[in-house]
């Protein structure tokens, strides 16, 4: 029985992990173009950039998951429990994932920028070539924290009704009455995800670091 | 001798930054091939004439013109203007997760979109022009300070400018790594390569300058020959200045 | 490869169940005919009303009798789980077609959707951990100790606003079982829920007896339903009656709601 319980609960790691692998990419792709639009946007764009990443971080999760499923969903697009609760938590986390890559491109710095437009590079290009692959390299292990934070936050969707691991685990805690049980399997899986994806951008980390003295 | 029109003319350039005029109707001709020398104290806006002058900063107003042409023409592509003219920096500013040869060749691949292998060769050759084809594999934290300056120069010589702006090229360097970087611009001078550079190394100016401007508060107080400044200043302010620069750099370029 | 197609096919697949708005006028019950399928909500995490078993399976009082009626119906019972507070949203937005959970009537609830005729009427029971020395004879007493109860609930409506519990003394919980283990762990004093589950309750953890039962809070449960949708609403009730009188609800009872 405790093998079936602990099954079916692991079956929730697929839906995680797919909410997971749409809100953090949908989130970076929203928050490099805001972090983008907050350094290089000029004032008003560069406000509006703030106004953004203040209101989805004040925005509690489950209200923004609410407004988009059972407000407008149906109303203006047509989406899935999976797909509202998965943007919703991309949405959140790109303000998250703005302030990380704001941080990590002001640490670049303004110098890098005059140097590419100094060989002719237009902003565009030196932002491209220059500033970002920089930038990035200095994301990496904030953005690893962001990372366990999504993954985590991911059992939210369970209030739209998608089965992932957490729901499960409730489920299984009421019908079994073993508490302990259902939430120390489903905080172990949880554990073993966070840990793989740390180790997995440590890795990237590592491998992307630049050498830092004379040899 | 000189060929007209001069290479590069900047004529009554005004620039201010808010309430703070900088310079005002600066005018100034450089001339295929020439080594100009601009020096006077910090402060002055030498730093930012260069800027002006390649388009990093705007003028309030006056004209610049690059081979004739009028560069502050609101129809001119400003990115095309700065491929032309070539600028080190005092801080070097090295694209720090870019290799030597890769601080070389982006401009190639990435501005001029010069194929790869072709991007390379020119990059091995304008990093032995400095004399740092066994350094082609280093990245910036891995070099000295004077290796990481003529990295640099190496970077602004591969785009084939018409005119090189050196701003302090030796201000941030060890003294001992100072004549290496010298070296590398006496050898330019020496192939005619046009070039105009702010620099407090009166040694350098000396042997290698074709004229220095000595420029003051935003002014160009005065202009002439090597001999001319340091041997008959016409103005007390440039016999101050230089005295005072003397005593600050005098005994090193002696020893 | 083969584990990037599978992904891709699965996010397909939990993308598939889309909302039910349509723009034809059809009518909703024509719909669920046509499509052969009713969604139907259900929070299940409750004893014995809905709940998994060990594979997940959704089983209890209201799921048994729900999948009887779609049969009746001619359709097959989509379940689509959730938590309890999110239901009556998901039936407001026309998310799912109806919901079946152990649902009282309430006036809040009856002003966004409606109810169908009750199915079961459900009693209430103060649950107390076997070690309590407190005297409750009749409900009021409970208000003077610490009392728990599931959050949402008609039992919490009650406590607040009949009862008007001072609300440091009134715990609220996501679910029933865990106020029941803070009543075995001397957290809180009584635990106030229905009474079939709370006798379940008691059973399964030990160390509890029930003190009271009556019909305080809830009295009967019905099925919720979209608001003004009186067609369905007529279907549904047409069909409770008959279960009703040919003594299905009562066998589900025997089934699930005694020991
Ligand atoms: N971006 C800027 N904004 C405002 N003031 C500036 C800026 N850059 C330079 N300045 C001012 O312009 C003046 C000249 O500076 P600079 O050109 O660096 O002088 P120099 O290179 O001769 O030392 C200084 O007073 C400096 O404070
Ligand atoms: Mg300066």
């Amino acid at each position: 029985m405790v093998i079936q319980f602990f099954t079916y609960i692991l079956q929730g790691t697929s839906v995680t992990l797919a909410v997971t692998l749409v809100a953090l990419p949908l989130g970076l792709i929203l928050g490099l173009a805001f972090a983008l639009l907050y350094n290089y946007g000029g004032l008003w764009v560069s406000r509006l950039a703030a106004v953004y990443s203040l209101a989805m971080r004040g925005v509690p999760p489950v209200a923004l998951l609410f407004v988009l499923y059972f407000l407008l969903s149906g109303r203006l697009v047509n989406l899935s429990p999976f797909w509202a609760g998965s943007i919703s938590l991309g949405i959140i986390s790109s303000a998250y994932q703005m302030e990380i890559l704001r941080g990590a491109l002001q640490a670049v710095g303004e110098s890098q920028m005059i140097a590419a437009r100094a060989i002719g590079m237009s902003r565009f290009q030196a932002i491209r070539y220059i500033i970002l692959p920089q930038a990035i390299r200095l994301a990496i292990p904030p953005w690893s924290n962001e990372a366990s934070i999504v993954l985590k936050d991911s059992s939210l969707v369970y209030a739209l009704g998608v089965p992932e691991i957490l729901r499960r685990a409730q489920q299984l805690s009421a019908t079994t009455q073993q508490p302990f049980l259902a939430f120390g399997a489903a905080a172990l899986i949880y554990f073993i995800l966070v840990f793989l994806a740390n180790r997995g951008l440590d890795l990237l980390a590592e491998k992307t670091k630049l050498p830092n003295a004379a040899a | 001798m000189r060929e007209f029109p001069p290479i590069l003319q900047a004529k009554n350039l005004t620039k201010t930054y808010g309430e703070n005029v900088i310079f005002k109707n600066i005018s100034l001709d450089v001339y295929k091939g020439e080594t100009i020398v601009i020096i006077g104290p910090s402060g002055t806006g030498k730093s930012t004439l260069l800027r002006c002058l390649n388009l990093l900063t705007p003028v309030d107003s006056g004209q610049i013109f690059l081979e004739g042409e009028e560069i502050t023409a609101p129809s001119v592509n400003q990115d095309q203007v700065r491929q032309k003219i070539g600028m080190v920096f005092q801080n070097f500013l090295l694209f720090n997760h870019l290799t030597a040869l890769g601080n070389v060749m982006v401009g190639l691949t990435k501005v001029k979109k010069m194929p790869h292998n072709q991007a390379k060769e020119k990059a091995l050759q304008e990093l032995e022009r400095v004399g740092l084809a066994d350094r082609a594999h280093h990245y910036p934290a891995q070099l000295s300070g004077g290796q990481q300056q003529r990295v640099a120069i190496a970077r602004a010589l591969a785009m084939d400018p018409l005119v090189m702006l050196f701003d302090e090229p030796t201000s941030a360097l060890d003294p001992e790594l100072i004549g290496e970087v010298l070296g590398v611009m006496e050898q330019l001078a020496h192939e005619h390569m046009t070039m105009l550079v702010v620099t407090h190394e009166m040694g350098f100016a000396r042997e290698v300058a074709d004229r220095i401007i000595f420029m003051e508060k935003g002014r160009i107080v005065e202009e002439g020959t090597p001999e001319d400044l340091f041997e008959r200043p016409q103005q007390a302010r440039t016999r101050e200045f230089l005295g005072r620069i003397s005593e600050l750099y005098g005994k090193r370029e002696k020893g | 490869m083969k584990t990037i197609i599978r992904f891709l096919a699965f996010l397909v697949l939990i993308s598939l169940p889309l909302s039910g708005c349509r723009e034809a006028p059809q009518s909703r019950l024509e719909r669920i005919k046509q499509a052969g399928v009713i969604k139907v909500g259900t929070s299940a995490d409750y004893p014995p009303f809905e709940y998994v078993d060990e594979s997940g399976n959704k089983v209890g009082f209201d799921i048994e009798l729900m999948e009887e009626i779609g049969k009746r119906l001619g359709v097959k019972v989509e379940w689509v789980d959730m938590p309890f507070d999110s239901l009556i949203a998901g039936v407001q937005e026309g998310k799912i077609d109806c919901s079946i959970s152990a649902f009282n009537y309430t006036e809040e609830r009856d002003k966004v959707v409606d109810f169908s005729d009750p199915y079961y009427t459900a009693e209430d029971a103060f649950l107390v951990a076997e070690t309590f020395t407190g005297t409750i004879t009749q409900p009021e007493d409970v208000a003077q100790y610490k009392v728990g109860v599931q959050s949402g609930t008609t039992q919490d409506d009650w406590l607040t606003n009949v009862l008007k519990m001072p609300e440091q003394n009134l715990f609220r919980y996501d679910r029933a079982d865990q106020a029941a283990l803070d009543l075995k762990s001397g957290r809180i004093e009584v635990m106030m829920a229905d009474a079939i589950p709370a006798k379940a309750l008691a059973q399964k953890i030990g160390g509890l007896k029930i003190v009271y039962t009556g019909v305080l809070s809830s009295g009967p449960m019905n099925i919720v339903l979209p608001e003004g949708d009186t067609e369905l609403a007529a279907a549904i009730n047409d069909i409770l009656k008959q279960l009703k009188q040919e003594g299905f609800i009562d066998q589900l009872a025997q089934k699930y709601l005694t020991e």
